[in-house]
């Protein structure tokens, strides 16, 4: 049976139980619903919000780097805490979470497999006491944006041949739908996918439980099913940049492919892109 | 001399429910719309046991919510009653949803259709809890009000 090539970045409910005290640890909740984390959460677990804490609220893009620093500091994150994140809907959010925190060049990044789901079901104890630790003197050294592809990139990306996965769901993929079923206005006025890309709905990569998929299981739908092999350059792209991320981590942690970027303008910039080249 | 027969300069108007309800979320701040929505969201009243049967058969249910959320209206005497359940992991679209039985259950129809057409921004909700989180909110918001609507003009 094979490994997660980087297994160590993979921890249990387990091992959060037992870190929940652990000062060099700070968990982080990260969902789509917004309301999640006040029902009740982890002991010790701080929320950080994709959408009102990482986004920036004016312009198409994350915080910069003056408000990450801040943004950590004030939730009592050093540089050097190890950061285990963990959120609904099989840690999408979680994964998005952590890709940004890579952006900014956090090293200690952790992901709870399962997620919050697998908390729950596992009838561990959940809290509504927000934690409230000592404010840190968060600084970005450099950021990392060789995790992340830009338009141009894609452009350039699609000349060279190299894979490009695309892991909306089938319907969005063959252009069947402008967006995704039930969030109508997270359209694209375009149908279809970037040209060359291939369609691996991101929750293959996941089990009923929220869990990862066995890196055997991994392999054999990325790998053996896809083409994809050691060495490759591969971007990941889906509607706003958040599913992807959720692949973002399965190829970069579980499988250990070197070299993975989300396109974060995902199909609502290519879709809405004029004259971009679309396949259907 | 003072005609005290004369008409009233003004009307003063009772507010309606949701513009009370309008008016508090206006002035909260995240964490107080947060806390009000999470209050919502925990008294939400239980499913009436006539609905269970339909509700586990999937009938009644909001298609274009992402989020299993299942509505019953009904107009009796002239006015609206409101019976809805949704999942308690998703308390978002649970707070909004009880927010509305509140504020619609036992008003009549004609006061149900008068209340704003954007009322998720109304509330604020779309600037304090991020604008891509309400297309669900707003969909199930509208698919009451024409049920109300369908619901009264049946009456």
């Amino acid at each position: 049976m094979a490994e997660y090539i980087h297994s160590e970045v993979l921890v249990s409910a387990q091992w959060v139980a037992d870190h929940a005290n652990d000062p060099n640890v700070r968990i982080v909740e990260s969902d789509e619903d917004v309301l999640l984390y006040e029902v009740g959460h982890i002991e010790n677990a701080i929320k950080i919000d994709w959408q009102i804490d990482l986004q920036d609220q004016l312009i198409r893009d994350y915080i910069d780097k003056e408000k990450f620093e801040k943004l950590l500091s004030d939730k009592g994150i050093s540089n050097d805490s190890t950061v285990v994140f963990y959120g609904d809907k099989s840690n999408w959010w979680a994964c998005y979470a952590m890709w940004v925190f890579k952006l900014f060049g956090h090293e200690n990044c952790l992901i709870m497999n399962g997620g919050r789901q697998k908390w729950i079901e596992e009838e561990r104890p959940i809290t509504k006491e927000v934690p409230n630790f000592p404010k840190t003197d968060y600084k970005v050294a450099s950021t990392n944006d060789a995790i992340r592809a830009f338009r141009d990139d894609v452009v350039k990306h699609i000349g060279s041949g190299n894979p490009l996965i695309d892991v909306r769901s089938p319907k969005e993929f063959s252009g069947e739908l402008l967006h995704m079923e039930a969030y109508p206005q997270e359209g694209a006025l375009r149908g279809g996918h970037i040209p060359g890309a291939d369609n691996v709905p991101w929750a293959t990569a996941a089990n009923e439980d929220g869990t990862f998929k066995s890196a055997d299981e991994l392999q054999s739908i990325y790998m053996e099913g896809k083409g994809l092999k050691e060495g490759d350059d591969i971007i990941a792209y889906c509607r706003i940049g958040e599913r992807s991320s959720h692949t973002w981590f399965v190829l970069t942690y579980l499988l250990g492919f070197k070299d993975v970027k989300n396109y974060d303008g995902s199909w609502t910039e290519w879709g809405n892109l004029v004259k971009a080249p679309i396949e259907k | 001399m003072l005609h005290c027969s004369a008409a009233p300069l003004f009307t003063l108007t009772l507010m309606t429910k949701i513009e009370e309800i309008i008016e508090a979320f206006q002035e909260a701040d995240y964490q107080e719309t947060l806390a009000m929505l999470l209050d919502y969201s925990e008294s939400l009243p239980k499913l009436p046991e006539k609905y269970i049967e339909q509700r586990d058969a999937g009938f009644n249910r909001v298609p274009e919510c992402e989020t299993p959320v299942f509505v019953w209206i009904e107009v009796k005497d002239g006015l609206v009653q409101i019976d809805a359940d949704v999942p308690e992991e998703s308390p978002t679209v649970r707070g909004f949803v009880s927010l509305l039985v509140d504020s619609f259950s036992g008003v009549t129809p004609e006061e149900v259709q008068s209340a704003p057409q954007n009322l998720v921004h109304n509330l604020g909700l779309d600037q304090k809890l991020g604008t891509r989180r309400m297309f669900g909110l707003s969909a199930v918001y509208n698919r009451i009000k024409s049920s109300v609507k369908e619901a009264s003009s049946l009456q």
